[in-house]
């Protein structure tokens, strides 16, 4: 658009035409962008830093851990069932294997269990049962068809194996001779092919390495199964002319895999199970490679009279129901005898019988399949005459919920501990690191992963355990002290502000109040803390205590109460709310007061029914500012005297009290990591809070816009 | 000293006068002061009942100022201070123990923009009537204050609807409405129609012609058509050097548009100037 061209170029004046006045508007627009970059750049910063804030107590919310019990739960249910089976009735137990097989034997109604080798060494008297369809027998127990196996293993590692020449030749010894002396010591030999198959992998030339020709020492340690075989065959290598030493420890399967693979204490480990992906992926990674090797099966068989024509084949739940009370076989199954079962087993010490009870009950019945009899059993073989007797007398065991009393027994005995914990960045991403480094230190720890916020924490009381300290009290002390302030701060704020805007006039005495007030709301707070302890702790206790209306304990009240904490916080928010009530009091347009005072209304008239219902909508949102402010507040609070440690719930304003802010600087400052978690659990709490009780005035508040 | 206040009732009831002869509101050497500005200078002016005065003059000669006065609106500002008598029925609104809610019950006012309540069309009848005490049938109430304002027909559907939702005419007319709700003798009317288009200023015109036959009401406006259209008597008023307000005029409208005998009438009607 040409327009009339004002601009003289001699003399710079006027205004830019025809290209000057595109360049010129140009810049403005260019300068224009510069600041819109900017303003999104700011937005850009806070987005990121409000994000990574929430990210990093979410990071310490979840994550993985190490949990250590003292008694393991599997071991709670195993003794259960084993001193249950002991005291059934029609139950006898012995030591004496033989007395046990002849009295099955002798009666068509008996049953019991024995290892397999001994049994099959009893000729005809007694019959093995099927298990699920399965007979015992040298197929089905190798591969592990049969329900009552346990297979028997040797573990190495390559590193071993090149670093002491003397493992691999004492290993194919081992498969080579085991079945020599399996039998012997009970257990099932195996396919004479697999071993020979095993014995080839390991492609030991005997004739160079004989065993006079070899020394060193070799260290093996593991399973207490394999143990009795594993010192055969060192007794046998020695006599075969091995130089060295070998030394055998039982110490149970986990411990030796830990041995083997972990500690480096052990060349061989023995096992009486497989080892698990996650054990292998460790021992992988450590010993570059690791060799299994099957050398035998232990089995179990089930027998019954050869006189007894009517059981050949039961399930394993029909196993569980004969050996956990069933009276008569007709209770088990329809069609059998109305005859009662005779059960013959060996007595509480035997390897044996832990065997069956593991297979049979233990692999599939956890601690909270047992019926509430059975916890209240565990609670009185585990805990102490003292601890039971006032477990009774705070509520009798039997009347409790079964919840209760399964939780009762997972706290007090089975205690599991969190003994190791890690962020949840660590635990996605590391995990094979995590569960090795706990393999490493505590094998008997597993590694599950763990909220800390979960609804326990939200109903517990405060705890010098992590992993058992709850926010309840916190939250209790949070709504009351909140309530206090929303009741005198709203009604007091509202009510000031409506004086200043509407009656009182423009005089000194005014500006000064005024000026005082926006003053006030800028005052650091830890000074409100020190007038409120003064004052309402203080000078006022009788009335903040309760003492004045009879209701405080004598001995323990003072003024450190919710009704000291709400006052102080009431006074610090009350500016705030002022403020803003009479900006939005100044916002409502005088038009509507005319309307109002023109139509011969009072001055309160006017100002209640037209005024406060315009103005609402901006003093709510002034209390809201005021409370969100309130919520979060520290600082006063531990002058106040905020309780550091308290599990009893308030009840009334005259009650002692903790505040969720409170909570969360106390636990930040414990040198236990775990108590970092449950502070970032209870951030998230206080935020879900402040989220809720503004999202509640935010409702009320456009509730209230649209009626209008 | 209190007035007779009248709750329910006829307005032709009222101890008002007649058309001859004594003046509903008598003013005597009204002066009207902001702070220290001089804003309107010895006003002397009788309203006669059951006509309608138009106020006319240029921007800033105080007309607005003197309406305020007639209901003692001016207190609300707090700069304001009044001098002189203003009598409503031969009693002096400003004397020390007059209470201007009272005043303001039985002279009511209509502002230049709309200003209904965020309330419903039905509310906003009722309240004014409610707070002044009314006992009786308020549906009746509302309904023969919206016939009244010729808005009965247009909303009796939608009572309770927000009467924001209104046209501004419409708006208009139920602000009135709503001032003849707490029956009052006099209607003040603050430019009414200035904010309204053509056909709505018509409707006002008419609308007030047939109000005056039971309620005195006094105009101001800068519509001199409208003025002379309308009203039966006109008072014109001029701005001095100090541009203090004064009145320069009245009389009945036919003489003030045909024969004014003030120079400054002459020159403000035939648009020399204003």
């Amino acid at each position: 658009m040409t327009l009339k061209n004002n601009f003289d170029a001699r003399t710079n004046q006027g205004m830019p035409e025809g290209r000057d006045l595109q360049r010129q508007i140009a810049g403005r627009h260019r300068n224009g962008r510069i600041w819109l970059v900017v303003f999104q750049f700011a937005l850009a910063i806070a987005i990121v830093a409000l994000t990574v804030l929430i990210i990093n107590i979410i990071n310490q919310t979840f994550g993985l851990v190490a949990i250590e019990n003292e008694i393991e739960p599997e071991q709670l249910v195993s003794a259960y069932v084993e001193g249950e089976m002991e005291t059934m009735p029609n139950t006898v137990s012995s030591e004496d294997d033989a007395a046990l097989a002849a009295s099955i034997a002798a009666d068509p109604y008996a049953i019991g269990f024995f290892g397999y080798t001994y049994y099959h060494n009893q000729g005809d008297a007694l019959r093995a049962l099927a298990i699920n369809g399965v007979e015992p027998g040298a197929a089905s127990v190798q591969d592990g068809s049969y329900e009552l196996t346990r297979p028997l293993f040797l573990y190495t590692g390559q590193r071993i194996m090149e670093a002491k020449p003397q493992v691999a030749p004492f290993i194919d010894f081992y498969l080579n001779h085991v079945n020599d002396e399996i039998a012997d010591v009970g257990y099932f030999p195996m396919d004479p092919d697999a071993l020979a198959e095993q014995s080839y992998a390991l492609r030991i030339d005997e004739g160079a390495t004989p065993p006079e020709a070899l020394t060193g020492d070799i260290i093996v340690s593991g399973s207490s199964t394999v143990y009795p075989l594993t010192v055969r065959m060192a007794e046998r290598y020695k006599e075969a002319g091995f130089q060295g030493k070998i030394s055998v420890e039982s110490v149970g399967t986990k411990a030796g895999y830990a041995a083997l693979c972990v500690d480096k204490s052990a060349d061989i480990a023995d096992a009486s199970r497989a080892m698990s992906r996650q054990e292998q992926a460790v021992c992988n990674k450590k010993l570059r490679n690791t060799s299994e090797f099957q050398v035998g099966t232990d089995a179990l068989a089930v027998v019954v009279s050869s006189q007894n024509d009517f059981a050949s084949d039961v399930t394993e739940d029909e196993i569980r129901q004969i050996f956990n009370g069933a009276g008569q076989w007709s209770d088990v199954r329809a069609g059998w005898p109305d005859q009662p079962i005779m059960r013959y087993i060996p007595s509480i010490d035997s390897g044996t019988l832990d065997f069956f009870v593991e297979k049979i009950y233990t692999e599939d019945i956890a601690l909270s399949d047992l019926p509430k009899p059975a916890l209240i059993s565990t609670l009185e073989a585990n805990l102490s005459k003292g601890v039971m007797r006032r477990y009774e007398s705070e509520q009798p065991l039997a009347e409790r919920s079964y919840q209760d009393l399964y939780d009762l027994v997972l706290e007090q005995v089975v205690e599991p501990r969190v003994i190791m914990s890690w962020n949840m960045l660590p635990s996605v991403f590391d995990r094979p690191a995590i569960e090795a480094e706990v393999l490493a230190s505590n094998p008997d720890a597993h590694v599950q992963w763990y909220a800390w916020l979960n609804p326990k924490f939200l109903t517990a009381t405060q705890s010098s355990t992590p992993e058992y300290a709850g926010v309840r009290t916190a939250i209790l002390g949070t709504l009351w002290v909140i309530l206090i302030v929303i009741l005198f701060s709203v009604p007091v704020g509202i009510g000031a502000a409506i004086y200043l805007e509407e009656y009182a006039g423009q005089g000194r005495i005014n500006r000064i109040l005024q000026t005082n007030i926006d003053n006030l709301a800028g005052v650091p707070s830890i000074i409100y803390g020190i007038l409120g302890l003064a004052i309402f702790v203080r000078a006022l206790e009788h009335l903040t205590s309760g003492k004045l209306f009879g209701v405080a304990d004598p001995t323990t009240a003072n003024g450190r109460t919710i009704l000291s904490a709400g006052l102080t916080l009431g006074l610090l928010v009350l500016p705030i709310i002022i403020i803003n009530a009479q900006e939005a009091l100044r916002a409502v347009p005088q038009s509507l007061r005319d309307a109002g005072y023109g139509l011969g209304a009072t001055k309160w008239q006017v100002i209640r029914t037209h005024v406060l219902a315009n103005a609402l909508p901006g003093i709510l949102t002034g209390a809201i500012l005021g409370i969100s402010r309130a919520i979060g507040e520290t600082a006063p609070l531990v002058v106040i005297g905020a309780s550091t440690f308290i599990t009893v719930d308030p009840t009334s304003p005259f009650a002692k009290f903790t505040v969720l802010p409170m909570q969360i600087y106390q636990w930040t400052t414990r040198p236990q990591a775990e108590f970092k978690h449950i502070a970032a659990a209870a951030s998230i709490v206080l935020l879900i809070l402040m989220l809720l009780l503004n999202a509640t005035a935010i409702y009320m508040r456009n509730r209230y816009s649209k009626t209008l | 000293m209190t007035m007779k206040m009248q709750i329910a009732g006829d307005v032709t009831d009222r101890a008002s006068t007649s058309a001859t002869g004594q003046a509903v509101i008598d003013t005597r050497n009204l002066n009207v002061y902001y702070g220290d500005f001089h804003a309107v200078c010895d006003v002397n002016l009788d309203i006669q009942p059951r006509k309608i005065t138009a106020f006319i003059g240029p921007s800033g000669c105080g007309k607005s100022t003197v309406l305020r006065s007639f209901n003692r609106m001016n207190d609300l500002i707090p700069i304001a201070r009044v001098e002189g008598e203003v009598l409503f029925d031969g009693h002096n609104i400003y004397a020390p123990r007059v209470d201007p809610v009272e005043v303001r019950r039985r002279i009511g006012m209509v502002f230049q923009k709309p200003n209904p309540f965020p309330k419903s069309i039905y509310d906003n009848i009722a309240w004014g009537a409610k707070i002044n005490g009314y006992q009786g049938d308020m549906d009746e109430l509302v309904e023969e204050s919206l016939r009244s304002a010729a808005l009965w027909g247009e909303v009796k559907d939608k009572l309770k609807q927000n009467a924001y939702g209104l046209s501004g005419g419409q708006q208009q007319r139920l602000c009135i409405a709503r001032a003849i709700a707490t029956k009052p003798e006099i209607i003040l009317m603050d430019e009414p129609c200035s904010a309204l288009d053509p056909i709505a200023t018509l409707a006002i015109e008419d609308l007030m012609k047939e109000l005056v036959s039971r309620y005195t009401i006094i105009i101001v406006t800068h519509n001199m058509q409208q003025a002379a259209r309308v009203s039966d008597y006109t008072a014109f008023f001029m701005v001095d050097d100090n541009r203090t307000g004064y009145l320069a005029e009245y009389d009945n409208t036919k003489q003030i548009f045909t024969k004014p005998t003030n120079k400054a009438t002459e020159d403000y009607i035939t648009g020399r100037f204003g």
